[in-house]
């Protein structure tokens, strides 16, 4: 375990690289570029509170920023693990050509969609300011439940894109999986909206407590569940620990399934 | 008497290396449950079979043999693109190696950010490329087009930054593929060059050629492989004019 801190230390560089091109190639050649990053979640945002907030009535006060608390960390998530799974397969040529440790490529995904989602956290900011909430102290804790929030990604990922490699099924698997955790996540509803019955579904979804963090930060402006956050915290950490021992076993085929 | 300790860089133990070659390869679940009622849909080709070499600090060897006799796998294994079957590989020191002509180039980026971006896969830090950059570009001959996308480069100049990146990482360990044969006839005798004051600094070399005029120059050490079995080790001069005897 030691030497994967020390190998990612020796690459640094290649990390560094990694992320920049993940962050820029994701609006390369577009017209509008970087305000892509802008752009795109407002749009969701408008989509998502026209259908919940017009269509199907609901009494959420501040709608909108509601729901944009939840929906900005959830497309950090799923953005990061839908590229993760595709990864490896658009690499290709390099995994085929050089040695370098592969675990830097599904590392830099998530480091780079972490870049972007903390470009969007402007966007959050912008709804509490000019949506008359305001911004509280607890926006100190944030950088927590971020990192609680990317361990889990980093797990996922690290055993997603191994076995695509595999078995390239899985990538429309987790399309129809990610849509489905979507509902299954506190994103348009909020937690206390869901029937007793019901409830145990949210309780086994990481996502729930990460995005109810972040709405307790933002949106209630009240204290996190500090509690749930390091359960979250720990499930991330052993996850990252599993996670790379599956893909360290399936990397050293990687040359020769590509 | 187990005799004095030596310096090997390169220890290869016992390898055998097979390859599953799919007729039809099966990539989705629904094609694999199909396949699992069909057999005979992929074959085993054994590419190597026990392989025991070992290479000491400063020596340039030469893997040489036909098509299809296992140099490249060899040169794969030794790089950690691929993992053998059996057997262990274990090599000390940092290692670069040229496989293929500018493997993880971008086409977009320019001349000196793939300078960077390809000394960093080979696990440079920014500080050691920066150090290292005008040596690169000096080598390379590309100063006027260090700028522009390599995508506008010819295959030749396309070599030759790649070979002069490799060449300046400053590995313990490099390892070629093959590549010599490209770039005219100048720039090939400065590889040459480069190459010998490589060795005479004591890094360790392996190449793999079909040049035996290259092999002679540079190697001291020449391994034949034939059909995944090394069939002679020893002296260059010795191990060519036997193989050139039996290939002719």
């Amino acid at each position: 375990m030691e030497n994967v801190f020390k190998n990612l230390y020796n690459y640094r560089e290649l990390l560094k690289t990694s992320v920049k091109k993940e962050v820029r190639s994701k609006y390369k050649n577009s017209f509008l570029g970087v305000l892509w990053s802008f752009l795109n979640p407002l749009l969701q945002i408008a989509v998502y509170a026209l259908i919940f907030s017009l269509i199907l009535k609901n009494d959420q006060p501040h709608y909108a920023v509601f729901l944009c608390c939840g929906l900005i960390p959830w497309t950090f998530f799923s953005s990061a693990i839908n590229k993760a799974a595709f990864t490896f397969i658009e690499n290709g040529n390099i995994i085929k050509k050089v040695y370098f440790p592969r675990e830097i490529i599904p590392i830099s995904v998530v480091t780079g969609e972490t870049v972007n989602f903390l470009i969007s956290t402007i966007i959050i900011l912008g709804f509490v300011i000019f949506g008359g909430i305001g911004i509280s102290k607890y926006i100190l804790l944030y950088p927590i439940v971020l990192i609680a929030q990317y361990l889990i990604i980093l797990a996922i990922s690290f055993i997603v894109s191994s076995i695509c490699v595999y078995l390239r099924d899985l990538q429309h698997f987790i399309g129809i999986a990610l849509q489905l955790l979507f509902y299954a996540a506190p994103i348009v509803y909020s937690s206390s909206s869901i029937p007793a019955d019901y409830q145990w579904i949210l309780k086994y979804n990481p996502m729930t407590y990460i995005i109810n963090a972040y709405r307790d930060i933002f949106y209630n402006q009240t204290m996190i569940d500090l509690r749930h956050i390091l359960i979250v915290f720990g499930i991330g950490i052993l996850g990252c620990i599993i996670g790379y021992v599956i893909f360290n076993k399936l990397q050293k085929g990687f040359a020769e399934q590509l | 008497m187990q005799g004095q300790e030596v310096d090997y860089k390169i220890v290869v133990d016992n390898v055998y290396k097979t390859f599953n070659v799919y007729l039809d390869k099966a990539n989705t679940i629904k094609e694999k449950l199909l396949f699992l009622f069909s057999r005979n849909r992929k074959e085993k080709r054994e590419v190597l079979k026990g392989i025991n070499l070992k290479i000491k600090k400063g020596e340039v060897v030469a893997l040489i043999g036909t098509n299809g006799s296992g140099k490249s796998t060899l040169l794969k294994l030794m790089t950690k693109i691929i993992y053998p079957n059996k057997g262990k590989i274990i090599t000390d020191g940092k290692l670069t190696s040229l496989l293929e002509l500018g493997a993880g180039f971008h086409p977009d980026f320019s001349g000196r950010e793939n300078i960077y971006f390809n000394a960093s896969i080979f696990g440079l830090t920014k500080k050691e490329i920066d150090d290292r950059l005008e040596d690169i570009i000096e080598f390379s001959e590309l100063r006027p087009y260090i700028d522009n996308p390599v995508r506008t480069y010819s295959s030749g100049m396309y070599m030759r930054l790649a070979f002069a990146v490799a060449i300046n990482v400053d590995a313990d360990i490099l390892l070629i593929d093959e590549i010599l044969s490209v770039g005219d006839e100048h720039f090939q005798n400065k590889c040459f060059a480069k190459m010998l004051e490589l060795k005479e600094k004591g890094k360790t070399m392996v190449f793999v050629t079909h040049s035996m005029q290259s092999v002679k120059k540079l190697c001291d050490r020449a391994v034949w492989l034939c059909n995944g079995e090394i069939k002679m080790d020893g002296n260059t001069n010795e191990v060519v004019e036997e193989y050139i005897k039996q290939t002719a």
